[in-house]
């Protein structure tokens, strides 16, 4: 204690300003906080065509760099990404910061335009509405990012070296505001080694499902489970998915677009109730009480056989994860054999989104990371610290791949151009999100039909377009 | 009255005032004006009138919080005050009678007194997780595991949604007992002995001593034991959102205005119509304290 | 040592006149014989303790549970509940000390705490005293003012709040967490003292006053000695929720890791152990966070009751 009140004789003095302090502050009371800045962007930052620095970076500005630090921890940060900027610009500063609660760290620190970082990994529970961030100008606009020369090749643009459809995934209200920088792949996932060892093969079709599920049961293992505390939408993703495999990538399409009976559509209440049927008869209800590290915990104690999740899993499981247990990934099965896509096709989705701020002060920096990230040596090391594959073409080659890894290239191989769409409105439309999330535990636990699950789901996406009025957002593809 | 005294006055005000005003009621005073405005916290605010308080009751999670609100405010209050009279009677006259009449307090009752404030110390970040291993569905829980050797299948504390807003108070409960334990021992010990010993004589029983004497001397502490209570019953934020499925769920069965507050700032950027939350928040608060003080008044003049 | 509660009996102001003795009538008769209300005190004593038992498991099992849980594998905390661990190794502890920085956040809760409730006493007391004892015109409004914070959710006034301490340029450090908690901590503080220093009886200054001792000295040298009970009280009150509030210092220092305090820290592990799979960690840091707070606790725990009794019995 002696420590402390040394502390406290040599500190109190210094902070015990309070008069000196306080009196500046009456004239706040009059100035009110609803300043925000202006609206008009920041900076335009235009690409040069100079391989080594398009964006005109000024070394002698720091980079204020804040990173989610979740799943997906913050070492590819501080040890891949964050080494190689300062490699291109010698004497740099980086300004680091890990985060788990973005929102609520960086929301005020927008909003009132004091202390804006350059760069944000916008990630986990607690992340910032874009739609929001785009409309009060704080989103730099990437397109001289992806016309710059890429670093590996500077006769290629960058957005000629990543995989189709990532661009677009990061279009806010039209503009390329957002980096989704991972890419995802969606489905069922199982101890490919507890298969083998039983004589298991996935199931094909929902009739399939139910047959097997059966024999699991009777082997003493949950067939299928999802942690209803923190992650129903991973249950609303299988459900999205298998509705877009019935119908075809148009059903998410119009969900995303608020079209009048989107959810309405037979597709969705057919794999509503497909769904549903899986985790009423073959769960159990506990799993509503679990968060999503309790479920895993429990599948690599080989005390569940499917779980519904992204390729970011088997990593976020090493810690727990046995070293008899093998991830695999299988596709969602076919609902009937009149559906749109074939059993292969999965999602495959670019996602994890990182922008740079408009207003902060440093732009240029913050795209030129943005490029750094986007070479094969960057996402080659975000993908051996991190476990999950990048957007960028071909850098996991040379690399070992763990089975689950595996497994995905494996689904993405055989899907070919079978991929199921990602949906956007999770991110345009939060309060729907928020009803989805609500409404699939309701229909996933028994508390409401296939029906009245699409009926609210309507309601909700009717009151979204309704809030949004003419600044609804729309995809064409 | 006498020479300086404005002096005085004005300089022992001055820093708490000063600070007070500028840390947190310019703040609200905003947060008022910010309650009738559409705001995303990034771009210029858009007047729009009284619209959020229109929107806000055709809001059903809003309008269920009100309702649960409505529900801790009955329930929490009570349970805490009268489990908490329960102990403090079983401490302080539960020992039966002394020598001379004069009713004892168990044995031990000061160890049971420090064992029972203790929760009063633990953070609500860190009650979180220990009730999340408390409740949890299945036999690793601590709850489910004892019924688990019983024979009883897993209860759904937190997810049946019948159940998980009582399990939630059942926590706000077992933090608050021994806190109002200490201060009802307080106040029987306080009570002198001669006002026992003629009862005693009378004949009256330990129970009749603990409703005719014990409690209506008690009653000041209860009306601020339930003023407090009462409070808290109107936040609950940190509790629901750490313990509860989804955040308030599940189907919004255990959601507060609190909560609906943090939602609208933080996942859906509406600043405006969650200032217009709280300043219905702010009104119900201070709606319940001054009927709460009313009636207290009122009592004191029948007693 | 003598402890308050021997000091403040004394200082107890006298129950209410009105107060009733019990009504005639009302009581019981006399009971049965003598043995038979002896065995049926015994009876009910026995049934007391084990009610009071039951509670006291109540309160001590999930916590003791939190400590094994600390030596348990991931598997063992996930098995039965009612299992103790294998073996018994620290690893998780050491994982949670250096990993987790506990020892960091504890020293900050500390400091910032102890500083911020210092304040908050010293503050308080000067408001609530004027408050309470002199009569000047806007009294009441001040009055007011400090009071209707209590009813108000802090986090509607988060945004402006950050505003506030940005402009300042406390954003970030202990200075503005101080602030911030002294500023959050005044209404309930003020609220109680006013009517505290209210109850204390006026003949004492009165006879200060005329021995000539100055405002200043009369607040210092004879209303503060004799507001004791209360000021413990209020301090005890201060102490815990300072050092449990979780969500002004996530707005105040939500950047710079080595500030942060402990409910902040602890919220944090609790998410990314759930992210990292390191329960038992989890569970480690947790204890560490509560056994420095039993500790102080037991230590106090005499001033502490007394400080309530005082509050409690104005």
């Amino acid at each position: 204690m002696t420590e402390i009140t040394g502390l406290l004789r040599r500190d109190v003095l210094k902070r015990l300003g309070l008069v000196a302090v306080a009196a500046p502050g009456l004239s706040l009371l009059s100035a009110c906080a609803t300043g925000g800045g202006s609206e008009e962007g920041g900076t335009d930052v235009a690409s040069d065509g100079d391989a080594k620095n398009p964006f005109k970076v000024d070394a002698a500005k720091p980079l204020n760099v804040v990173i989610f630090k979740g799943g997906l921890g913050d070492d590819y940060a501080t040890q891949v990404h964050e080494p190689m900027y300062v490699t291109a610009f010698p004497g740099v500063k980086i300004e680091h910061e890990g985060i788990v609660e973005i929102g609520k760290a960086l929301q005020p620190r927008f909003s009132s335009g004091t202390d804006i970082p350059d760069v944000v990994a916008n990630s986990g529970t607690d992340l910032m509405d874009t739609g929001a961030l785009a409309e009060a100008g704080h989103l730099q606009d990437l397109t001289a990012l992806w016309d710059a020369p890429s670093v590996d090749d500077p006769a290629k643009k960058v957005r000629d070296t990543i995989m189709p459809g990532a661009v677009e995934a990061g279009l806010v209200a039209g503009k390329p505001y957002l980096l989704p920088y991972v890419s995802t792949t969606y489905g069922l996932w199982y101890d490919a080694e507890l298969f083998k060892a039983k004589g298991w093969t996935p199931p094909k079709t929902f009739e399939e499902f139910k047959t097997l599920a059966e024999t699991i049961k009777a082997a003493g293992l949950t067939p299928f489970a999802y942690a209803g505390k923190n992650a129903s939408y991973y249950a609303y993703w299988m459900i999205l998915i298998s509705a877009a495999k019935i119908g075809g990538n148009k059903v998410l399409l119009d969900i995303d677009n608020l079209v009048d009976g989107a959810w309405t559509n037979p597709a969705v209440e057919q794999a509503a109730a497909a769904w549903a049927e899986i985790n009423t008869k073959y769960s159990d209800k506990s799993f509503e009480g679990l968060i999503h590290t309790e479920v895993q915990t429990q599948q690599n104690q080989g005390k569940i056989a499917f779980y519904p999740s992204g390729s970011w899993l088997e990593n976020e499981q090493a810690p727990s994860t046995p070293k008899t247990f093998k991830y695999g990934l299988a596709p969602t099965p076919s609902v009937s054999s009149a559906d749109a896509m074939p059993y292969e096709a999965v999602r495959v989705a670019a996602g994890e989104y990182y922008f740079v701020s408009a207003k902060g002060e440093n732009p240029q920096g913050g795209m030129e990371y943005f490029r750094q990230m986007l070479s094969k040596a960057g996402a080659k090391g975000f993908t051996e610290k991190s476990g999950s594959l990048t957007i960028v073409n071909g850098a996991a080659e040379g690399l070992t791949l763990s089975p689950g890894l595996t497994s995905v290239f494996a689904a993405q191989q055989a899907a070919g151009q079978n991929v199921v769409t990602t949906s956007l409105f999770e991110n345009w439309y939060k309060e729907l999100e928020t009803e989805l999330r609500r409404q699939t535990n309701n229909l996933m636990y028994g508390r409401n039909d296939a029906k009245t699950f699409c009926a609210e789901m309507q309601k909700a996406a009717d009151k979204a377009k309704e809030d949004a009025g003419a600044d609804i957002q729309t995809r064409a593809s | 009255m006498r020479q300086g005294r404005y002096p005085f006055i004005i300089g022992f005000l001055a820093i708490p005032v000063v600070l007070y005003a500028v840390f947190v009621i310019g703040p609200y005073v905003q947060a008022f004006q910010i309650a009738l405005t559409k705001w995303n916290g990034y771009k210029a605010p858009e007047y729009v009138g009284l619209k959020n308080f229109r929107d806000l009751f055709e809001d059903e999670a809003f309008t269920s919080a009100l309702w649960h609100h409505l529900w801790i405010l009955i329930t929490l209050p009570l349970a805490t005050l009268v489990i908490a009279l329960f102990f403090s009677f079983l401490l302080n006259v539960g020992g039966g009678a002394g020598k001379s009449g004069t009713m004892r307090g168990v044995r031990f009752s000061g160890f049971y007194k420090v064992i029972f404030f203790l929760p009063q110390v633990l953070a609500v970040a860190i009650l979180g997780v220990l009730f999340q291993a408390v409740y949890r569905p299945n036999e690793s829980g601590m709850l489910n595991g004892l019924l688990a050797k019983v024979g009883v299948a897993p209860v759904q504390f937190l997810n049946d949604p019948k159940l998980a807003l009582w399990s939630i108070i059942g926590v706000v409960v077992w933090q608050g007992v021994g806190f109002y334990v200490v201060l009802f021992s307080a106040g029987m010990s306080s009570i002198p002995k001669d006002v026992f010993e003629a009862a005693a004589i009378d004949g009256a029983g330990r129970f009749t001593l603990f409703f005719r004497v014990t409690l209506p001397l008690l009653w000041d502490t209860l009306q601020v034991g339930w003023i407090y209570l009462g409070i808290a019953a109107f936040d609950m934020f940190a509790i629901v959102q750490v313990l509860s499925v989804d955040q308030g769920g599940p189907d919004n069965s255990t959601t507060v205005v609190a909560l609906e507050i943090y939602r609208q700032v933080f996942r859906y950027s509406e600043l405006g119509y969650a200032s217009a939350m709280g300043v219905v928040l702010f009104f119900m608060t201070l709606t319940f304290a001054a009927l709460t003080l009313r009636v207290t008044r009122r009592e004191r003049i029948e007693f | 040592m003598k402890t308050n509660a021997e000091t403040t009996s004394t200082d107890l102001p006298a129950l209410p006149a009105d107060a009733q003795p019990v009504r005639k009538g009302a009581a019981s008769g006399p009971g049965g014989g003598k043995p038979a209300a002896k065995v049926a005190s015994g009876v009910f004593s026995g049934l007391s303790h084990v009610a009071l038992a039951v509670w006291a498991l109540l309160v001590i099992v999930p916590i003791v549970w939190t400590f094994v849980a600390a030596f348990k594998t991931n598997a063992e905390i996930f098995g039965d509940a009612w299992t103790l661990p294998a073996s018994w190794h620290f690893d998780a502890w050491g994982r949670a000390w250096s990993d987790a920085n506990i020892g960091r956040y504890l020293l900050n809760s500390v400091f910032v705490v102890t500083i911020s409730t210092f304040l908050t006493m010293l503050l308080g007391a000067m408001a609530a005293y004027v408050l309470a004892r002199y009569e000047f015109r806007g009294s009441k409004l001040i009055y007011f003012m400090f009071v209707s914070g209590m009813m108000f959710p802090v986090f509607l006034a988060l945004v402006p709040l950050f505003k506030v301490v940005q402009n300042l340029h406390v954003h970030n450090t202990y200075q503005g967490l101080i602030l911030v908690y002294v500023a959050y901590s005044l209404p309930f503080t003020v609220f109680f003292l006013t009517a505290f220093f209210r109850t204390l009886p006026t003949s004492v200054a009165e006879a200060a006053f005329i021995d000539g001792a100055g405002h200043m000295r009369t607040f210092f040298q004879i209303m503060m000695p004799m507001a004791r009970p209360g000021l413990v009280s209020i301090t005890i009150f201060n102490v815990i929720g300072q050092w449990n509030q979780y969500l002004l210092p996530i707005i105040i220092v939500p950047a710079d890791q080595d500030k942060w305090v402990l409910p902040q820290a602890i919220a944090t592990i609790s998410t990314s152990a759930g992210y990292r799979q390191d329960w038992p960690a989890l569970m480690a840091a947790l204890s560490m966070a509560i056994i420095p707070v039993i500790i102080v606790y037991i230590i106090f725990q005499r001033q502490i009751q007394a400080g309530l009794t005082a509050g409690a019995v104005k």
